[in-house]
């Protein structure tokens, strides 16, 4: 056993949070290429980069909504069409008097952020399929309402553009002028892609109840998001207005909204330079195949479906050479339950949890009948009992997830069982769950720290902006991740994909996650299902010692030896109701206990 | 040191001499990326009743799904001498094995002959009428409802319905997944009659169940899967069969502490 | 005037009500649903056009050849985009699948058959009425399929197979049913109904490419407002979506008729996410 060191190595991390070189290094070529472009491209290639820049300014904010937050957005089209319109006519002075082109650009991305919201709402209630079908109404609807509206919008005939001052109203000046707006939101939504927030929104996205047990409220994180993807879109429609010279309903099609997410798809979730890249070869296709360029849409179709079929994962996945090194096979997990006291300081007495005659029924069924349970700071609590006794459902009403029909959930006297699901975080219960809930595309790393998100200080718009607030956040959330990971005994996988690894690894990075929160109680489902003899004695040691450190933990088994290992104190379940409670050797002793086991 | 090898046959059941109906060799599987049984070896010999016994989470579910193709495996599963590899839960019943799943799951929105019918659905049309009636035969429960929607029935004649369409697909081999899940002793006792009437008729029947002693009374033979592979195989007749299920369910060598 | 909103509303809502329950039978077979619903109507109406219009056949074999075509277009969607998908852990990328595929179809058409709308056959040699055949067509489709379907489901060994899938996919897969089949069989009925709904509403909304869109919306809405997989409950939203969108048409004109009928369907969902008569879904952990 190492007890030597109790220094942690620094991990290698994801391709976005991590400053090495070779992260930047594609963005340095980028910038290289696109800043010197007027030097070797011809005016045709400059109208064809001005189109893929301001693109990107609509689909680097879409990409944070389709690819973090994993929202179907098919109609964003929207978005830049009251963008293009609202640019063009307030600087044509059709309604007002005319105004200066930035001040109008301005006014279209705040128009579009509150349009983002209130498409953005439906999203918070619906379905998946559902909310994409709303988003292609509203698409539909807002050309609609601009053809008809002739007198401000020109309806068919249409408006001309902006026209955006010197230096930016040559082509090549304006074409800085995208470029600078592209530039601005890649490091934006690259600085949010690193930030707590986009690891939240991909948490949402793949492991929603997860991510509410770590206490990410979804509904306001979505509506931040619909809001900065409507902005970047209706800042988008004006300098595609700009671009165009002249606009009439017949640019903004339904072809045109699913480009824009077909490149988000195509680029890969999860990412930036993927998307980008994506848009950049959406842009750029027709122009190399000619012939075909009434095809665009339809080859843009195939693409999405092979991408689909073949690599979900798209362009990123594709240049995820990091995740292509082959994994050493032997794999140990060995935890280091020393460092469990640098991670789990308590500072004040937590008290203790109770539940008091609750009672839950689904239907017709009773799953608990008045039950009564105590969990102890500092003791391991174990919860057993046969299929269908209500274990899992005991923890998920402790955990928030369901609501009792009868009877209390208090914390230290106070009761909690009315307060949301994600405010139990706050109050540092933290849980596991029966089948290990991650992010499969993110790295080890990122997992873990999606745990610690409501430690973050920063807000949205200092991640944003990337002040000082947010990385010292970041800083922070890094150190007590490798720091929980080494307490684990996982600390050398930080940077690999978490679907690379095995079942028994992911339940470890879930208890990982949880430490992230330095829970006055712990709740573990089943942690050792799927795991070997050794894994399991190494389990058990490590919520030995994660009791010690003054944690309160609650653990449902089915795993005889482990409960009577290493509990304290243990309640039988059988029915909903409390058969039996006492020491381990009381219950093991306990006739009608071995009876309900093995039935009869 | 664990006690959880296989035990032994005692010398007072000879093996049979016949070549079994269905034989498991090594088999493993699991879902996704969790391993849940890990080199099972079982036989069921023709007109015999055999229990699988365990705690839960053991993988007695499992093992059935995986024999009737509902799961992928690997290792050996041959029936009435037919290789099992890569079939599938269709194939499975037209070579005579019939599962009847966990949990009385039947089609509660359809009558109690339509679901029938549909466990006849491969046959041929003329036929479907009089495997029915047979399979009715054993459950005149049922049968009297047979026009009723099944979610008219009660859980226990749901279960009954369940066996049934097992039973129509007149299978050398039935399996069946705790059928007395749920039920009130009368019923339970009912579906035991029904399975010593099946032995008596020549069909084997495979058993995964909770209640211990009467499966025990019920049963031929006994196995007992615990964390994924046998740990117990013997005939019923022997002695202290109880202790030693209860031995082999919690059998666990002790862990130094820390 | 009444009488001509009236016709017109009932036929168009017959046909988004086809098209809903062709929305409902790939749902009810595989537990996702497909874009390419209203693709399927926009194949009826352009394949009617082609067969009978531009080659010349009978009226009779271009319908059945366009049904055909309809029944060949959802089997190609179980295979390629439904199948591969329903393995996957991922549950949206049906979503893309299924949109991917309709649009390959429907931009295929566009580049075809051309972008503009063309005028689709006359099916019965007779004179035009009050009460014509664009609109009698769509309601006689409707109710065939409306029987044809109950027929089917309810007396038919096959369709009972159909409900088992439907109700409990694992157990039919336990009991033998050949669960593959009978999916790539619904995708194909589904497929027949959509290119039907095409067909007889192509005199109304004649041979359009740009109809898979409007169908792939308003096709929708009866299965949110009826619920999901309930077909009942699309055929009485398709009619009422119908009249409505016919009556606003009349009295406000065109814009504001797609915003009322869009407001009210967002703010029914979001009063009643499950859909009217729809049932509410559990959460689990």
């Amino acid at each position: 056993m190492d007890m030597s060191t109790t220094e942690v190595r620094p991990a290698r991390t994801s391709l976005l949070s991590s400053p090495a070189l070779s992260t930047v290094l594609p963005w340095v070529v980028l910038a290289a290429i696109a800043a010197t472009l007027p030097l070797y491209a011809g005016g045709y290639w400059g109208v064809i980069a001005t189109r893929a820049c301001v693109y990107w300014v609509l689909v680097a904010g879409l990409n944070l909504l389709v690819g973090f937050a994993g929202q179907l957005a098919i109609g964003w089209v929207a978005l830049l069409t009251v963008g293009a319109y609202v640019t063009s006519v307030l600087a044509a002075g059709n309604v007002l008097p005319a105004l200066h082109p930035y001040l109008a650009l301005a006014i279209a991305g705040v128009a579009g952020a509150v349009f983002g919201v209130i498409v953005g709402l439906p999203a918070l209630r619906l379905r998946t399929f559902y909310f994409a079908i709303t988003t292609l109404g509203f698409a539909t609807i807002v050309r609609q309402i601009v053809l008809a509206w002739a007198s401000v919008t020109g309806g068919g005939v249409g408006v001309p553009g902006p026209v955006f001052p010197a230096p930016f109203d040559s082509q090549w000046g304006f074409y800085y002028l995208c470029l600078i707006f592209a530039a601005v939101c890649t490091w934006m939504t690259a600085n949010i892609a690193g930030s707590r927030f986009g690891r939240a929104l991909t948490a949402l996205r793949d492991a929603e109840v997860a991510a509410e047990a770590s206490g990410i409220a979804k509904s306001r994180l979505l509506m931040v998001v619909f809001l900065f993807s409507g902005a970047t879109a209706a800042i988008a429609g004006g300098l595609f207005a700009s671009l165009q010279s002249y606009i009439t309903p017949d640019a903004f099609t339904t072809e045109l909204s699913v480009l824009f997410f077909i490149g988000v798809l195509i680029g890969g979730r999860g990412s930036i330079i993927g998307p980008l890249l994506g848009t950049i070869l959406l842009t750029v296709l027709p122009e190399f195949a000619a012939p075909l360029v009434a095809w665009s849409t339809f080859l843009y179709a195939v693409l999405l479906l092979v991408i689909v079929l073949a690599i979900p994962g798209g362009i990123a996945e594709l240049i995820d050479f990091k995740n292509r090194r082959p994994l050493q096979s032997n794999r140990a997990i060995v935890p280091r339950p020393d460092l469990l006291k640098r991670l789990l300081t308590q500072d004040t007495e937590p008290g203790r949890l109770t539940l008091e005659q609750v009672a839950l029924s689904f239907g017709g069924v009773r799953a608990i009948d008045g039950l009564d349970l105590t969990i102890n700071p500092g003791q391991v609590h174990g919860l057993i009992g046969p299929n269908g006794s209500g274990k899992t459902t005991t923890l998920n009403v402790i955990s928030g997830y369901y609501m009792p029909q009868g009877g209390v959930a208090k914390l230290n006297g106070v009761v909690i069982t009315e307060l949301a699901h994600h405010a139990r975080a706050q109050m540092r219960i933290a849980r596991t769950f029966q089948t290990p809930r991650i992010v499969g595309e993110a790295s080890v790393l990122e997992n873990v720290m999606i745990g610690g998100t409501i430690d973050g200080r920063g807000t949205f718009v200092e991640s944003l902006l990337s002040l000082p607030r947010h990385r010292a956040d970041e800083k922070m959330l890094h150190e007590t991740a490798m720091l929980a990971l080494s307490a684990v005994g996982l600390e050398q996988l930080a940077g690999v994909r978490a679907d690379r690894l095995q079942h028994s690894e992911l339940r470890f990075i879930e208890i990982a996650r949880a430490l992230m929160l330095r829970p006055a109680f712990l709740l573990l489902d089943e942690p050792a299902a799927g795991l070997s003899a050794e894994e399991i004695r190494r389990l058990g040691a490590l919520v030995v010692a994660i009791s010690q450190a003054g944690t309160g933990v609650l653990l449902v088994e089915h795993h005889a030896d482990l409960i009577f290992d290493i509990c304290h104190h243990v309640t039988v379940l059988n029915l909903g109701k409390m058969l039996a409670a006492g020491t381990p050797a009381e219950i093991r002793s306990h006739r009608e206990v071995v009876n309900a086991y093995l039935g009869g | 040191m664990p006690t959880s090898a296989a035990e032994p046959r005692s010398a007072a059941n000879p093996p049979l001499a016949v070549e079994p109906l269905l034989r498991v060799t090594g088999l493993s599987t699991g879902y996704g990326k969790v391993g849940v049984l890990r080199g099972v070896d079982l036989t069921v010999a023709p007109s015999e009743v055999v229990a699988l016994l365990g705690p839960n989470g053991a993988g007695k579910t499992t093992l059935l799904r995986a024999i009737s193709g509902l799961l992928p495996w690997t290792g050996g599963v041959q029936f009435a001498g037919r290789d099992l590899s890569g079939a599938g839960p269709r194939e499975t019943v037209k070579a005579g094995l019939a599962h009847v799943i966990e949990g009385h799951r039947v089609f509660t929105q359809q009558s109690v002959v339509d679901n029938l019918l549909l466990a006849a659905y491969d046959l041929p049309r003329g036929e479907r009428s009089a495997r029915v009636e047979e399979a009715l035969d054993y459950f005149p429960e049922i049968a009297e409802k047979r026009h009723q929607r099944a979610v008219a029935l009660s859980g226990g004649q749901q279960q009954m319905l369940a066996v049934a369409q097992g039973l129509v697909q007149r299978p050398r081999l039935l399996m069946l997944d705790e059928p007395s899940a749920g039920l009130s002793p009368v019923l339970v006792d009912r579906v035991f009659d029904v399975v010593r009437k099946l032995r008596e008729s020549g069909t084997a029947v495979l058993l995964v169940e909770q209640l211990i002693e009467k499966a025990l009374a019920l049963a031929d033979r006994v196995y007992a899967l615990a964390r994924g592979s046998i740990v117990l195989e013997a005939a019923t007749s022997e002695a202290d069969l109880p202790h030693r299920l209860e031995h082999a369910y919690f059998a666990s060598a002790p862990v130094p502490a820390e | 005037m009444v009488l001509s909103i009236v016709l017109s509303g009932l036929a168009i809502g017959c046909i988004y009500a086809l098209i809903g329950i062709a929305y409902n039978v790939m749902y009810s077979a595989s537990r996702v649903f497909s874009f390419t619903a209203g693709t399927l109507g926009m194949a009826g109406g352009i394949l009617g056009a082609l067969f009978i219009l531009k080659m010349g056949l009978p009226v009779w074999l271009g319908f059945l050849l366009a049904l055909a075509g309809g029944a060949l277009l959802g089997v190609v969607t179980e295979i390629l985009a439904v199948r591969p998908v329903l393995k996957s852990l991922d549950q949206h990328l049906y979503v893309l699948s299924t949109l991917a595929l309709a649009l390959i179809v429907q931009q295929f058409a566009a580049i075809e058959w051309g972008t503009d709308a063309q005028p689709f056959p006359r099916i019965f040699n007779i004179e035009r009425n009050s009460f014509d055949q664009q609109f009698w067509l769509p309601m006689l489709a409707c109710v065939v399929t409306i029987v044809g379907l109950e027929v089917l489901y309810r007396r038919t060994l096959l369709g009972h197979a159909f409900r088992a899938i439907a109700e409990d996919n694992y157990a039919a897969r336990a009991l033998g049913l050949p669960e593959r089949n009978l999916r790539m069989a619904s995708y194909a009925i589904a497929g027949v109904i959509g290119a039907l709904a095409g067909f007889a509403g192509g005199q109304m909304m004649l041979a359009f490419f740009d109809n898979a869109t409007q169908l792939t919306f308003y096709g929708f809405v009866p299965v949110a407002l009826g619920g999901m997989g309930n077909n009942r409950g699309a055929v009485v939203a398709g009619l009422v979506l119908g009249l409505f969108q016919q009556a606003a048409n009349f009295l406000v004109g065109g814009v504001f008729a797609s915003v009322a009928v869009f407001a009210a369907f967002i703010l029914v969902l979001l009063a009643r996410p499950e859909g009217l008569a729809g049932v509410a879904l559990g959460r689990r952990v």
